[in-house]
This record gives C-alpha cells, sequence and structure tokens, in this order.
C-alpha cells in the first residue's frame, strides 16, 4: 500500500507542500486528489464538494474535477502550439466558451508567465524553461479551484531552478490560488511552503510552517531528511524540576549535556539528541569546568563548500559535524572546544 | 487573468457521476474480436473430433480423425515435403538475407539506401507472381532455360526441375529473403560496437572477431529470425499452390485445402480440422523456441546512445563482389520472373525468346482478357483494401487502450489472444471462417460468399501485426500526456481523439498502408473462401493459372503489379519521413 491514513486540510489561498523521499506516497497522494488514482477507501473533498468518497461511492473522473495540474514531464503536447496548449482547457469547459473569450484568457494567462508573443510557436520549439511556464499557464488558464505541482521544478537547471521558486510562490500567492505542491527537495519546500507535511512510507510524519519543521523536528526521520543533523543517542540522567532555569541532563557518548526534555520523559529513558551542524560553536579556548555543554575535540576534516567550511570534530570517537563560516578555518589534528547550546540540542524519540 | 478564490463548483460533481461509456466501448469491442479469434479456433479443434461435417445428422464425437490422419502414409509424405522445403527456404532465404544485412550495417557498401528500397518492395511482391515467373523459367517440359538448354547441348531431359521441394524452397527463399534481411540487420544494429571494437584492441583480426565475437553474439537473433521464417514457410500457400498443386506435390497448406476442396471427392472436413490441429501444434512449439530465442537476443543487447555510430569496414574493392552477390539476388528473385512473365504476357503461346517468337508477340492478349473478371476481382480487392487496415487499426487501438492504458483486470490475456492469429498460421483461420460460415452462422448470417467474411479474415490475420505496432506507438507516448489532457478536462474520447491519435497518427498511416498493401496480394486465405460471387484479384489469377491459363494470368499479375506501385510509392514516401523524423 502506497499511502495510508493520510488526513490534509488545506486552507483556501494556501501553498501546501508534501515533502518526502521517492517512494514515500506523495505523487500517490496528488494523484488520488487529481483523480487519477482511486484509494481504496477514504474521502476526498475540493471546495466543498466530494469528489471522491469510498464510502458513498462517488468518484468524479479527472476531466470533470477542474482541477490544474503541472506534470514533472511538463506534458506539453508536442503537436499543438503554445497557444492550443493552453487552449485546451478552456476549450474542453463545458459550456464552452466563444472562440474570443478563449483567446483573451490564454494571451493573459501567457502573459501572466511572460511567454507573450510566443503563441504561435509549435510548443516542442521551446526551451525547458519556458515549456515550465507554459505548463503552468496551461494548469492556471481554466481558473482551477486546486492548482497540482508535482515536482515541476525537478527539470530545470539549478539557477532556473532557483529563479523559479521565488517567482512561482509569487505569482501564487498573487492569483491566491489553492496549491498542492509535491517534493523532495527540501529547499524547495522550505522557501515556498505556507505549511509542509513530510511523508514517510506513505504516512504523514510532521506537518507543519518550514520553521518548525526544520527547527523543531519531532522524529528522527524528519531532522535527518531536511538538513543536516548530528544524532547523539543518550540516556537520562535527571528530569527537570518543571521551572524554565532547571534543565534536564543526560548521558551521551560525548559526555552530559543539559537540554528540555518533552513530558512525560521519565529518568532512565533512552532518548536521541539531535543538534544542527550550524548550530555548534567551535572555539579554540579550552573549556573551563562550568562549562555546560561543552566537550573537546580533535578536528579530523575540514571541507571547503564556497560559502562555508563543513568540519568534522572526533569526541570520544562520536563525529560531530560543524558549519563554520570559511574565515574560521581549523587545522586538521587541532584540539577545539564544542559547545552545543542546549536551547539547540532536540530531543526525540530514541 | 484573475483566478476568483472562490468558484462555484458548479454541477460538475453531478454531471462526474455519469458512466463515461467509451472504456466501456474499447472493451466490448476487444472482447467481440477476441471471441472471434478464439471461436475460429475452438471451431477447428471442435470439428476435428467430429465424425461428418456438422450438416450431417448424423455426426458424433469421435476421435477417430486423428489416428486416420496419422496411419495414412500421404500424411507423412506431406510433412516430409513441408520440412524439406521449409528448409530449402530457409537456408536460401538466409543465405542471401543475412550476408546482405551484414553488408549494409557493417560495412561502407555503398548504394544501401538503394538496396533497403528493393528489400521493402521485395518483400510486396505477390509470392504466386514470383513462381508464376519461375515456373516459366524451369518447368520441366514448357521453361524457357530448360528448353534452351536442351536444345542447345542436345540433352535428353531437363536440367533443372523447379515443380520440386528443392526448386519451390528455391523460389519462397527468394521471396523471403528480404524479411531476413530486415530482421538479422535489426540484431546487427542492435549489437554494441564496442564489444568487436574491444576484440579488435585485444589483437584479433577482422575475421576472428567476426568468428569469435560478432557471430556468437549474432547467432541468437540470427536463429530467432531463421525459426520466425521457417513458421512462415511452414504454413507459405503461394508458392507450393503455384508450382506444386499441378504437379501434386503438396504441402500442409496445399494439402489442408485440397482436403477442403477436392477435386473428384467430397470434402474431408474431419480430416482438415486434425490436420488443423497438428498445424497449430507445430506453430505453438516454433513460436514458444522462436520466443526463447529472441529472449536470449535481447540480452545480448547493450542499448547505446543514439549518437554512436559503429565503424564500418571498408570494403574497397570487395564492394563489387558483394553488389555482385546483392546483384545476383535481385535479378534472381525480382527481374527474372518478372521478365519472363512479360515476355509470356505478350505471346500467342509460350516459347523460347526468337527471332520468330518476337514476331508474333502483341499485346493483343491485354485486349482479349477476362476484363469482366478482373473488374469484379479488382472491385472487391479494392473495397476489402480500404477497410480491412481501417477496421483493424481500429481495433487494434482498442486493444492496445484496453492493455496499455486501462485498469481492465486479465487485460494482459487480450494482448496475448491479438498475438494468437501471429503464431497460428493463418490458413487455420481461412478453415474455421469456412467452418464458422458454412456451419455454425449460416442460418442467421450467410455470409458465406459474401467479401465481409473475407474481411473478417483478413482483419484477423492482420491484428497481432496491427496491435504491434499500435502497442510500441502508445508506449511511446508519455503517460502525463493523455493523463494532464484528462485533467485538463477531455474525456476517454476526447484524449484518443486529440492527443493520442494525432501522435500516433505517423504509425498509423504506416501501418495503415502496409496492411492495404498485405490485404492487396493476400492468396491463401481469399482462396479458401471464395466462391464465383466475392472474386478478388489474385484469387482470379489463380484461378486462370490452375485452369491453364498462364499468359492471361502472368498478365494480370503485372497489371496487379502496375496497380500497386502508386500504393509503394506513397508507402515509401510516409516510411521515409517517419524516418527523418525519428531522428
Amino acid at each position: 500500500m502506497a499511502v495510508r491514513d493520510v488526513s490534509l486540510d488545506i486552507p483556501e489561498g494556501h501553498f501546501f507542500t508534501l515533502l518526502g523521499p521517492s517512494g514515500c506516497g506523495k505523487t500517490t497522494t496528488l494523484r488520488c486528489v487529481a483523480g487519477l488514482e482511486r484509494p481504496d477507501s477514504g474521502e476526498i473533498t475540493v471546495g466543498g464538494e466530494v469528489v471522491f468518497s469510498s464510502k458513498d461511492g462517488v468518484y468524479v473522473a479527472p476531466n470533470n474535477r477542474r482541477i490544474g495540474m503541472v506534470f514533472q514531464s511538463y506534458a506539453i503536447w508536442p503537436h499543438m502550439t503554445v497557444f492550443d496548449n493552453v487552449a485546451f482547457p478552456l476549450r474542453h469547459l463545458k459550456p464552452r466558451p466563444g472562440p474570443a473569450e478563449i483567446r483573451d484568457k490564454v494571451m493573459k494567462a501567457l502573459a501572466l508567465v511572460q511567454l507573450g508573443g510566443l503563441e504561435d510557436r509549435p510548443a516542442p520549439f521551446l526551451s525547458g524553461g519556458q515549456q515550465q511556464r507554459l505548463a503552468l499557464a496551461r494548469a492556471l488558464v481554466g481558473e482551477p479551484r486546486v492548482l497540482l505541482l508535482d515536482e515541476p521544478l525537478s527539470n530545470l537547471d539549478a539557477k532556473l531552478r532557483e529563479e523559479m521558486r521565488l517567482e512561482l510562490r509569487e505569482l501564487l500567492k498573487r492569483l491566491n490560488v489553492t496549491t498542492l505542491f509535491v517534493t523532495h527537495e527540501q529547499i524547495e519546500a522550505l522557501t515556498m511552503s505556507d505549511t509542509i507535511a513530510v511523508m514517510s512510507e506513505g504516512n504523514v510524519v510532521q506537518m507543519g510552517s518550514p520553521t518548525q519543521i526544520y527547527g523543531e523536528p519531532e522524529a528522527m526521520f524528519v531532522a535527518d531528511f531536511i538538513g543536516k543533523t548530528n544524532f547523539l543517542k543518550a540516556q537520562v540522567i535527571s528530569v527537570d524540576g518543571g521551572s524554565s532555569s532547571d534543565l534536564s541532563r543526560v548521558e551521551t557518548q560525548i559526555g552530559p549535556l543539559s537540554c528540555r526534555l518533552r513530558a512525560g520523559t521519565l529518568q532512565g529513558d533512552g532518548v536521541t539528541i539531535a543538534v544542527r551542524p550550524e548550530n555548534v560553536e567551535l572555539t579554540r579556548t579550552p573549556m573551563t569546568a562550568g562549562d555546560r555543554n561543552a566537550v573537546q575535540g580533535e578536528v579530523e576534516a575540514v571541507v571547503f563548500l564556497g560559502n562555508m567550511l563543513d568540519c568534522v570534530v572526533n569526541v570520544r570517537g562520536a563525529q560531530i559535524r560543524v558549519h563554520l563560516h570559511p574565515s574560521q578555518a581549523p587545522k586538521r589534528g587541532e584540539a577545539v572546544t564544542l559547545r552545543l547550546p542546549q536551547e539547540h540540542c532536540l530531543v526525540m524519540p530514541a | 487573468m484573475t483566478v476568483p478564490s472562490t468558484i462555484a463548483w458548479e454541477k460538475r460533481a453531478v454531471l462526474g457521476k455519469a458512466r463515461d461509456v467509451w472504456p466501456g466501448v474499447f472493451l466490448g469491442a476487444v472482447i467481440c474480436m477476441s471471441v472471434v479469434i478464439l471461436a475460429l479456433i475452438v471451431i477447428v479443434v471442435w470439428l476435428s473430433f467430429r465424425s461428418a461435417a456438422p450438416s450431417d445428422p448424423s455426426a458424433t464425437w469421435t476421435l477417430a480423425n486423428y489416428p486416420e490422419m496419422f496411419l495414412d502414409s500421404f500424411t507423412y509424405r506431406v510433412l516430409l515435403n513441408t520440412v524439406g522445403f521449409a528448409l530449402v527456404m530457409l537456408v536460401v532465404a538466409l543465405g542471401f538475407g543475412v550476408p546482405a544485412a551484414w553488408l549494409v550495417e557493417r560495412t561502407d557498401l555503398p548504394g544501401k539506401k538503394v538496396l533497403y528500397t528493393f528489400m521493402a518492395i521485395g518483400l510486396l511482391i505477390p509470392g504466386f507472381a514470383a513462381a508464376m515467373g519461375w515456373l516459366l523459367m524451369l518447368h520441366p517440359r514448357i521453361g524457357l532455360v530448360n528448353v534452351w538448354l536442351q536444345t542447345t547441348f542436345g540433352l535428353a531431359d531437363a536440367p533443372f526441375n523447379i515443380a520440386s521441394i528443392i526448386g519451390m524452397g528455391w523460389v519462397q527463399g527468394l521471396n523471403l529473403a528480404p524479411l531476413a534481411f530486415i530482421m538479422t540487420a535489426a540484431v546487427f544494429r542492435a549489437m554494441d560496437p564496442s564489444l568487436e571494437e574491444a576484440a579488435q584492441m585485444a589483437g584479433a583480426s577482422l575475421r576472428s572477431t567476426l568468428r569469435s565475437i560478432t557471430l556468437p553474439l549474432a547467432w541468437p537473433g540470427v536463429l530467432a529470425a531463421g525459426i520466425y521464417i521457417f513458421t512462415i514457410g511452414f504454413a507459405a500457400f503461394d508458392v507450393p499452390a503455384v508450382i506444386g498443386w499441378s504437379n501434386r506435390i503438396f504441402t500442409f497448406s496445399t494439402y489442408l485445402v485440397l482436403q477442403l476442396a477436392p477435386t473428384e471427392a467430397l470434402p474431408r472436413y474431419g480430416s482438415a480440422a486434425a490436420l488443423s490441429v497438428l498445424f497449430i501444434c507445430f506453430a505453438g512449439l516454433f513460436s514458444m523456441w522462436y520466443g526463447r530465442m529472441q529472449a536470449r537476443s535481447h540480452r545480448f543487447q547493450v542499448v547505446t546512445g543514439k549518437a554512436y555510430r559503429p565503424k564500418l569496414l571498408r570494403l574497397g574493392r570487395r564492394k563489387y563482389v558483394a553488389w555482385g552477390l546483392l546483384g545476383f539476388y535481385l535479378a534472381m528473385s525480382k527481374l527474372m520472373p518478372l521478365v519472363v512473365l512479360m515476355w509470356a504476357s505478350v505471346l500467342p503461346y509460350f516459347q523460347l525468346p526468337t527471332a520468330a517468337a518476337l514476331a508474333t508477340a502483341s499485346f493483343d492478349r491485354y485486349t482479349r482478357l477476362p476484363w469482366d473478371l478482373i473488374g469484379e476481382g479488382f472491385f472487391n480487392t479494392a473495397i476489402l483494401m480500404a477497410l480491412t487496415p481501417t477496421v483493424t487499426l481500429a481495433l487494434a487501438l482498442c486493444f492496445s487502450w484496453v492493455v496499455l492504458r486501462s485498469k481492465t483486470k486479465g487485460r494482459g490475456w487480450f494482448d496475448f489472444i491479438a498475438f494468437l492469429p501471429h503464431t497460428i498460421p493463418s490458413i487455420v483461420f481461412g478453415i474455421g471462417a469456412l467452418l464458422l460460415s458454412l456451419f455454425v452462422v449460416e442460418s442467421i448470417l450467410p455470409a458465406f460468399g459474401t467479401i465481409w467474411l473475407l474481411l473478417l479474415v483478413f482483419v484477423v490475420g492482420r491484428i497481432s501485426y496491427a496491435t504491434r505496432m499500435t502497442n510500441s506507438g502508445m508506449i511511446q507516448i508519455h503517460k502525463e500526456l493523455e493523463e494532464c489532457a484528462q485533467v485538463s478536462g477531455a474525456s476517454t474520447i476526447g484524449v484518443l481523439r486529440e492527443i493520442v491519435m494525432p501522435l500516433l497518427a505517423p504509425t498509423l498511416l504506416n501501418a495503415w498502408l502496409w496492411i492495404a498493401l498485405m490485404t492487396f496480394r493476400e492468396l491463401t486465405l481469399a482462396v479458401l473462401l471464395t466462391t464465383r460471387d466475392n472474386m478478388t484479384l489474385p484469387v482470379v489469377i489463380w484461378s486462370l493459372w490452375v485452369g491453364g491459363g498462364f499468359g492471361d494470368a502472368a498478365a494480370i499479375s503485372l497489371i496487379m503489379l502496375g496497380l500497386m506501385i502508386p500504393v509503394v510509392g506513397l508507402y515509401w514516401f510516409v516510411a521515409k519521413g517517419n524516418e527523418l523524423k525519428s531522428v
């Protein structure tokens, strides 16, 4: 079973993203909304209308759902011109609009995606970026209730992809189109979405705003899939008394750490501590006795990535990743002190 | 453009509940066609277990047809004839086809396009026309070459006898060499040339590379082509009918027709049916073997980028030798038989080309031909030529849609059934249709003697080819192109009409013309099902030939070939356009 127990509620005008690795069921979910797949059970409503319900035996065919969709391959019909591609959804509206109205709407849609003047060109004669825009114009022209985007940026080159991310979000927000977006690229999800649902093996693991998903991952899968994370296995030594200054203590491979546990965690429980590499502080000054959450280690590798340095520091046999500004270059073999600020030590179930 | 934040959902949800009828229509058409195909086979099998014709009220269940068949020494004679004929044919077809394919794919032979053209056209020249030409050349009594050799060298006996297993195999082999050429050229093309280059880098000479790398790699593919051609030869009708019939040398197909339409006795339906079942079994075994060989040959194929061009062997002066061989083949298979037919058609009676004979030559015969009969035959043929490809391709589209695009349970079986007419010799389907029209639906649907019965078996006969074409065409259409149209509001029929059909148009046109040409020259199925009222042009020719009107048959054959030229030209033009587009 590709998808199970997925329940999403997407408010109008919202940009909603399904994020997950390939095979996690995000595309299947999208295709169920489009009507291209039939779920075994459940209910799908669009704008308050039931388009699928296993209970009531309702299944509205995709051509009657009035949904816009941009496919991963763009699905530009090669035997038609740019104009005919965009006009297609209008020509299949019931009742069918007149030629003047169709022309008017097509031209507006093309202008919207900056393809004005290209309407007579055969569709295969467009560049990849233009085809992507054409697919978007075609999806929007019929004024759909929901726009479905199936990894629409994955076939563009890196630079164009970055431009399109912002442009697409800006455009869809301006039009106030309810959007369901599927991607496996965390950066796309983080920069474009109002809400992200992280999926794994057919389930939604966590749902929230981009800052929540990145800053407060609730599960190891989410922390691992979105951004790089250091994971430390830990055991709870003492549980805090409930006051804000009082912190719990856990024992990890690299030494004892202070952090805030989730409610209900008991002394002796096994947990996992997650720390993002950019939240680890690296100094050359040796640690003092009173330093909380500080550990001593040795620089094992330094990789230059252009905008930052990716360091691996060996602390008692554990490898901790640290992201640094390029100006702050430690040497291989150098002894350093790492600080893991307690507010960035996220505790999740083991 | 403004997209309103709320759109009235109109009554679309309600509309959506209305059932789309087209998937049902497609499935219905596919089921009907599948039932017809299966029924034609089943009726043959059924009749093989009946003691007499179904019209005979005393008919009972019996196993007697089988022992009768196996105890008749003539069956073994026919079997031996057929195997011998098919083997000779195979040696000849591969002997010309494989070297030609290798020359075209792996050497810098000049004039490859010309060769391809001749080979493709060669497939279209009706087998019976070539067979007539060869009979007139090498007949032991009247054959031109024989008579000439006998008079020149004072020989008592004719040196050649075309009316023999070897002679018929030779003619059929020449006819099928283009098929061997096309199939093995594909094998050579799909082979990874870097494997050969690696052998040369490792120090192997051209000759040892050929022996140790090229041939072992090509072998399964060539063997698969061989099995395929052997199967066709096994079931061939044209050549054995034209050359063997009057000399009482029968192969499977002609023997079957003889059983059903004997000159001096009642039709023996039971034994014909039993023979057909045996035939089906052989065909099944061959196609299993063929499938296995093809799978093995695909294993050796490496899909390389299309930009990759293998290094071609420089022939140098050897190209004259190569074209000598190819020229010999073209002269033997195409030119000579046609020239002899022409010669026969302008003479009042058949004789050696001497000055005296030339003086009697005239086009008188053409004015005295049975034009009524030709007109009738042409009319029927033209109708079939227009309808067969149209109906076949429409059904093939339904098959492909159901098999590839619908989620119908057991859709794989439909593909299997559509492939059956390819596996089972078409003559069996002809017999099935004959029995069906004579005994089963006779009272409700008097189809026997009409061209509609011919249409039915022609469609069955071509459905395998047509579905292969539409399947491969539809597989190449990205599924998202159709899904996008669906999401954009197009119904099932809308998607088919506006997306699938336009994208398939080159494939469909190509297949349409090919099927039309095959229908034009079809003799096997037509012979079985023809009466005075639904004669096709090939049947007119055959009946004149059997009646001894060699000159008339030759003349009409030439007229028929002339009529084919514009269609062949169109086909060539279309095929060429497709080739350019795919590059």
